[in-house]
């Protein structure tokens, strides 16, 4: 069950609107119970969210712009396909109804789930698109990975993601493409991650001190892509943009996933981020059962806002718990076999005192000061989590 | 009614899986556990698992990994690479692995088969033939030590002793065909399946599954292994696992076993 | 307890490892004494019949097994060769069987199985299920299990035959008498069928 975690002083609350809880420690309620989550969406991204007509011919136009650039080039844009539902469905719109030519590139950490790996699968073959993949060598991703639960952070995902925006830019930067698709979208999207939960995955200082700390080899092939290359370096002298196009149309994710099942074959996944078995595993059990920090909160509360789920089915699903009773033991032991360490010395990382990002070495200033540059020069909108 | 076997074939270097190259460049693919664990998922007919170290470096099999194999399959695994004993063989067997590979244990010291066999049953022992065309000749050569040595042994003959010996399966790989994904070998594959009676299972050279389709047609029962169709897509030989659904795998064997019989 | 036999042969492993995914507890026997908190056994077995036989009567279990299944009537599957071992006898070897099934176990035909590859009967294959047989649930003509295997069971009574499969002729695949049940293919190693099987054998 999905844990209730009073904040000190403060006791537990949960926001009348959606289900955000005092398990986000910063989370903040008006007199009337509801959260700044909500209000941050009503006020900051609503009003500049569009996926009518208006929405449509902002995004031709930047499909336009890709087509023309990305003329006489063998790819005009780059995408990322993890396998998941967004990727998927964004996969089809690029190459079925926009007409681009994507790079499609996947990431093997060394998780994939079954599920992943044939919905890539059917989709390349239906598409006839080609694949290009970056397999991180694993036992690099292994040290890196138990690097992070030997330091206690809730973070532990980072190896995997900061593994998948490097990998990202140098695939763009490499084959001169300028434009990278991105599957994030406001429609599932829009409450973010509590930065207490998810850190940045991209602050190299902050890795680098937890691989000097806990890591045991050198890394000598995992891709790496500090803030400054991608954000600064890439953008504005490269000239590389991110674009995401599911925030210009009409996304409701059950509808995404039956038009996927329908039309290629496609299976869903039990739950959000599940196509690596590593992640569901972490947010399944890990962080709910560890820390009290329940994904799924975060995911139900923007379905909610953007009414593809009522408040009440989100309170009942949130009721059992994130993890299936069934297999977890298994799932737990199969996590400790991959890491190459016993289940007990698992379950030891499990109950350590907890530490959080700013327990050890960081750039959380210049993240911060960054981000309220690119806010005030209008370029981006203050981001709680690194996408 | 029954049906030919299908069988993904994975290296083991350095701990990690890769894909060779006619023996050669050996291409990282990933996590031998994770990719174990995902072919099981896709209900696999049978999966070779082979150490293609152990033999070259003259070390141990790695207990620990063929451990963490066996535990991630529900169907029958065979595990290859630096047996040379009946006790390793045992000990590899008591870990859960169905079936064990030697190949340049069996041209060394050919009796370990029967040994073997003796203990297990000669079910459980297969022996594995990599063999190489001579260039000039066109006649066919078993190699060991990972395409390494030349041992001037002629395959068909080895293939007839281990026969003999009590092996209870042949795999024929052609070294030349190996990660080409041109199609196998046609003229070795009907050399050795000429002369012997025990199964056998091809593998080098698969690179759609129509080349599987032939062979299952030419030859009805028999088994056929994949290394690069199973862990490559597509012109950049991106590594993504793949493996025929049930409905492929149905439809491959009614166009090519189901009306066809030898 | 589901006890599993361990006598040398069979992979135990194997059912150990499908039983601890299904969260069903299982005990593996060394002796006489691990056999008798039994509630359901299992009898592996891989190899030749004599091999078998000779290992059973060594390990000591043997009687045991005995009073377990013919006095106390616990379910018992015997696997593979382990199916075998409840014959009467063996063309494969000399010595006598369990008995505890009234048959003969006989090599196959060569001559009526229409493949160059004759012997073993190897791979998968399906099994035709003969009447409602709980052991059985969910199955049908369709499903395939994993065969490894050159001798086969003869039933003198036709209702001990269970399901029936094709290889050259058609022969009894699984057999039953009571409390007593033999497979001839290995579910410990025909993924999802298998453990299926093994799920419904434990829910007998």
């Amino acid at each position: 069950m999905s844990k209730e975690v009073p904040v000190e002083g403060r006791g537990y609350q949960i926001c009348i609107n959606c289900v955000m809880d005092t398990s986000d420690d910063n989370i903040k309620f008006d007199d009337n119970g509801v959260c700044d989550h909500c209000h941050d969406f009503e006020n900051n991204v609503k009003p500049h969210w569009h996926t009518d007509d208006s929405g449509r011919k902002a995004l031709n136009q930047i499909i336009e712009r890709i087509k023309v650039e990305g003329k006489g080039k063998e790819f005009d844009c780059i995408l990322g396909l993890s396998g998941g539902v967004d990727s998927s469905y964004m996969l089809h719109l690029a190459v079925k109804e926009f007409g681009l030519h994507p790079l499609v590139f996947h990431v093997d950490g060394g998780w994939n789930s079954e599920l992943a790996v044939h919905n890539i699968n059917v989709l390349i073959d239906k598409l006839g698109v080609e694949l290009y993949t970056e397999v991180i060598n694993w036992e690099e991703m292994r040290d890196f990975q138990l690097a992070f639960f030997k330091s206690g952070v809730p973070h532990l995902d980072i190896p995997q993601d900061h593994a998948f925006i490097a990998t990202l830019y140098n695939f763009a930067d490499k084959y001169k493409i300028k434009y990278i698709l991105n599957g994030g979208n406001l429609s599932t999207e829009c409450v973010q991650y509590p930065m207490q939960w998810f850190y940045y995955g991209t602050d190299m200082v902050h890795n680098n001190d937890i691989k000097r700390k806990f890591g045991t080899i050198k890394m000598g092939t995992y891709p790496t892509s500090s803030i400054f290359r991608h954000k600064i370096y890439l953008k504005y002298f490269k000239g590389i943009r991110r674009v995401t196009p599911l925030n210009y149309v009409p996304y409701v994710k059950g509808d995404a996933l039956s038009f996927l099942e329908k039309e290629y074959g496609w299976k869903a996944y039990p739950q959000k981020h599940f196509e690596s078995r590593f992640t569901k595993f972490y947010e399944g059990y890990w962080l709910p059962e560890r820390f009290g920090y329940d994904t799924r909160r975060v995911q139900f509360s923007s379905l909610i806002l953007t009414g593809q789920m009522t408040r009440e089915e989100a309170i009942e699903r949130l009721k059992a718990p994130a993890y299936d009773p069934e297999t977890i033991a298994d799932e737990f032991n199969y996590i400790a076999t991959k890491l190459d360490i016993t289940p007990e010395e698992l379950r030891q990382y499990f109950n350590m005192p907890k530490k959080f990002y700013w327990d050890y070495k960081n750039q959380q200033n210049v993240f911060r000061i960054g981000a309220k540059v690119l806010n005030l020069i209008g370029v981006e909108k203050v981001k709680k989590r690194e996408q | 009614m029954l049906y030919p076997r299908i069988i993904p074939c994975l290296l083991v270097h350095n701990k990690g899986l890769v894909k060779t190259t006619k023996f050669k460049d050996p291409k990282y693919v990933g996590d031998p556990i994770n990719a174990v664990k995902i072919f099981n998922e896709k209900e696999v007919d049978e999966l070779i698992v082979v150490d293609i170290d152990a033999t070259t470096k003259g070390i141990m099999p790695d207990y620990k990994m063929i451990e963490n194999l066996a535990k991630e399959c529900r169907m029958p695994l065979c595990y290859g690479g630096g047996i040379k004993t009946v006790e390793q063989a045992q000990r590899i067997f008591s870990l859960g692995v169905e079936k064990i590979a030697i190949s340049s244990a069996a041209i060394e010291n050919p009796s370990i088969v029967a040994a073997i066999a003796e203990r297990v049953g000669n079910q459980s022992v297969v022996v594995v033939l990599d063999v190489k065309k001579k260039s000039l000749s066109g006649k066919y050569e078993l190699y060991t030590h990972n395409g390494t040595k030349a041992t001037g042994l002629d395959p068909i003959f080895h293939a007839i002793q281990m026969q003999k010996m009590g092996a209870g399966e042949i795999v024929i790989n052609s070294i030349d065909q190996d990660g080409v994904m041109k199609g196998f070998d046609l003229n070795l594959i009907n050399k050795i399946r000429e002369i012997i009676s025990i199964p056998l299972t091809v593998l080098g050279g698969a690179g759609s599954l129509e080349n599987i389709g032939t062979i299952v047609q030419r030859y009805g029962i028999i088994g056929v292994a994949a290394g690069s169709l199973f862990v490559f897509k597509g012109k950049y030989r991106a590594v993504l696992i793949n493996y025929p659904t049930a409905n492929e795998k149905a439809a491959l064997l009614r166009q090519y076993f189901l009306n066809n019989s030898e | 307890m589901i006890t599993i036999v361990d006598y040398g042969l069979g992979n135990i492993r194997a059912f150990v490892n499908v039983y601890s995914r299904l969260n069903i507890e299982i005990k593996v026997a060394h002796t006489a004494k691990d056999l008798r908190a039994a509630t359901k056994i299992i009898l592996p077995g891989v190899g030749a019949f004599d091999y078998a036989i000779l290992q059973l009567n060594a390990s000591g279990m043997r009687d045991e097994l005995e009073i377990q299944v013919l006095e106390n009537k616990v379910p018992i599957m015997g696997i593979c060769v382990g199916m075998q071992m409840l014959a009467k006898s063996s063309n494969e070897g000399k010595l006598p069987g369990l008995g505890w099934i009234d048959g003969e176990v006989k090599l196959f035909d060569t001559t009526l199985i229409p493949y160059k590859t004759r012997l073993p009967h190897m791979g998968w294959n399906n099994m035709c299920p003969i009447g409602n047989i709980e052991l059985f649930n969910g199955f049908d003509e369709q499903t395939r299990f994993y065969f490894l295997h050159s001798y086969y069971f003869v039933c003198n009574r036709e209702e001990n035959v269970i399901s029936t499969t094709e290889y050259g002729i058609r022969f009894a695949s699984a057999v039953n008498r009571n409390n007593i049940y033999g497979v001839q293919f290995h579910p410990e190693k025909s993924h999802s069928s298998g453990v299926q099987l093994l799920h419904n054998f434990a829910k007998l």
